[in-house]
């Protein structure tokens, strides 16, 4: 896995993990406080790719809401 | 007269399921799909040929039959657009690269200017500013209005005795919005400027005629066109092209390399050859040729009219349903065949519009992009800020779609546009 990919699984794992479960846009919106982990992800592309790979791990779920989809963290790992 | 339901046959990719649904595939501003016979001409070369190309470089068989195929295929960009000459038309990768040819060849001086509107994609903008960084020149821009149109009047106070070129979007990819291009180009000459236009969009979905339009270089992604990846286009009037500046340097591209008294002096082929360095992309030169083949058997204006149909009614039924704000012009005529949407209630992300289409409906995955479309700064000037994960939504249609799709498409939307309740 490349280090960009590798980096933001940790941003949506990082996010995740201060707010569970989070719709992709508090997600989006919660980026700003870990700068350096999200800085990739200004149109949110990579972030929906990063949590679905999470989700096909069975490290997260991923559900329709009337927000959007709310992704929820299954397993905390450190 | 063209039986559409036969083009759609020629994408394979359309008639299989994926995940067990039907696609819909409404991305094609991002990349058009390839029918059989663009993968036929270039596995042609990769089976029978796969050899060196280009100016003289391999006199045997193959190295020959190689060079006449991508000449051929040459001759066939030069006539779709209808340069003067296939010694006009230069391969590259994609449209940025053809941009940024231009804008690393440019002869101008720090005290000129280059003029380029707040509505271009990056690529159309970027190599413009890197260029003005260095030289020290003064990039202008003209502002899009709020609805993605322009006003010449706009173009006239930017453009003046000092502008060297004007780069331009013919067709938004953002907007959809068929720019006036022939005002601007007008404007421009009357100053002697330069104008270079982005065709990434307009030329896979219109007759685009250079000469009649008197643009002095124009851009072209031809995997927006059915091509393959990796191919693009940059036409250049002759004479112009012989002003500009080397781009690439190395083999291919020099008539001699004269080494005197332990000092080497080259000596450059004449364009096209002295833009295209190194062993180029034959096969897909080869696959362009063939999307050309097709796109003209079809016929220009054959495209043009069906994409009308489909912008007119997705236009139409997606401002009916009222939950979505649409960037762009309205009337269906003066846009290209996309739609760029979002929800007007704040509710949720644009990649959740997406990703919505692509999982969540029963049957059929509709395949769209999200994002900025890498034009940002259109966006941030009506609002939409990127920098926050703001977005949209983009549908765009091409030759092998059908109102069938269009409808489907519509009727999600609806069901849709009842979550946001």
């Amino acid at each position: 896995m490349s280090e960009f990919k590798e980096r933001n699984i940790e941003c949506v794992m990082t996010i995740l993990k201060e707010k569970n479960p989070a719709t992709t846009k508090e997600i989006m919106a919660m980026r700003d406080l870990f700068p350096e982990l999200c800085a990739g992800c200004s149109s949110g592309g990579d972030v929906i790719l990063a949590g679905k790979q999470l989700v096909e791990d069975g490290i997260v779920e991923r559900k329709w809401t009337s927000e959007g989809f709310a992704w929820k963290l299954l397993k905390v790992t450190e | 007269m063209v039986v559409w339901a036969r083009i759609r046959k020629d994408f394979p990719v359309l008639n299989q399921l994926y995940e067990g649904k039907s696609l819909i595939y409404f991305d094609s501003a991002c990349m058009a799909l390839k029918p059989v016979q663009v993968w036929e001409a270039m596995e042609y070369y990769y089976k029978y040929l796969g050899a060196c190309g280009g100016a003289g470089r391999s006199t045997h068989s193959l190295g020959v039959e190689t060079s006449q195929l991508t000449e051929e295929a040459r001759v066939k960009i030069a006539s779709f657009i209808n340069a003067r000459s296939q010694n006009e038309i230069i391969w590259t990768r994609n449209a940025t690269e053809g941009m940024n040819i231009i804008a690393a060849t440019l002869p101008i001086e720090k005290d000129q200017n280059i003029v380029t509107t707040s509505l271009e994609h990056h690529s159309g903008m970027l190599p413009f500013f890197k260029k003005c960084q260095e030289v020290g020149c003064e990039l202008r821009l003209v502002d899009a209005k709020p609805d993605g149109t322009f006003d010449a009047a706009d173009f006239e106070e930017k453009i003046d005795d000092k502008t060297k070129i004007v780069s331009f979007v013919h067709a938004s990819n953002l907007t959809g919005t068929i720019a006036p291009l022939e005002d601007v180009v007008k404007i421009s000459h009357e100053h002697g400027a330069w104008v270079v236009s982005d065709e990434a969009q307009f030329a896979p979905h219109n007759k685009l005629d250079v000469k009649k339009l008197d643009v002095d270089f124009s851009v072209l992604s031809i995997h927006k066109a059915c091509g393959p990846t990796g191919i693009g286009a940059l036409y250049g009037k002759y004479e112009l092209l012989e002003q500009l500046d080397m781009f690439l340097v190395g083999g291919d591209v020099i008539e001699d390399v004269v080494y005197e008294n332990g000092k080497i002096t080259p000596k450059y082929l004449p364009p096209p050859h002295k833009f295209e360095a190194g062993l180029q992309n034959y096969g897909g030169m080869m696959g362009a040729g063939a999307a050309i083949d097709y796109l003209q058997k079809i016929g220009m204006e054959n495209v043009h009219n069906r994409e009308q149909s489909f912008s007119k009614r997705l236009l139409e039924g997606i401002l009916e349903l009222e939950k979505f704000e649409v960037l762009g012009p309205l009337d269906y005529k003066q846009r290209a065949a996309l739609v760029s949407f979002r929800p007007k209630s704040d509710v949720m992300n644009h990649n959740d519009v997406t990703e919505y289409f692509n999982d969540m409906i029963p049957h059929h995955k509709i395949l769209m992009r999200s994002g900025n479309m890498c034009v940002h700064p259109f966006q941030y000037q009506i609002g939409i800020n990127p920098g926050k994960g703001e977005g949209i939504t983009r549908a765009s249609l091409y030759i092998y779609n059908t109102m069938d799709e269009v409808e489907i498409f519509l009727t999600e939307l609806e069901n849709f546009a009842k979550a946001l309740d």
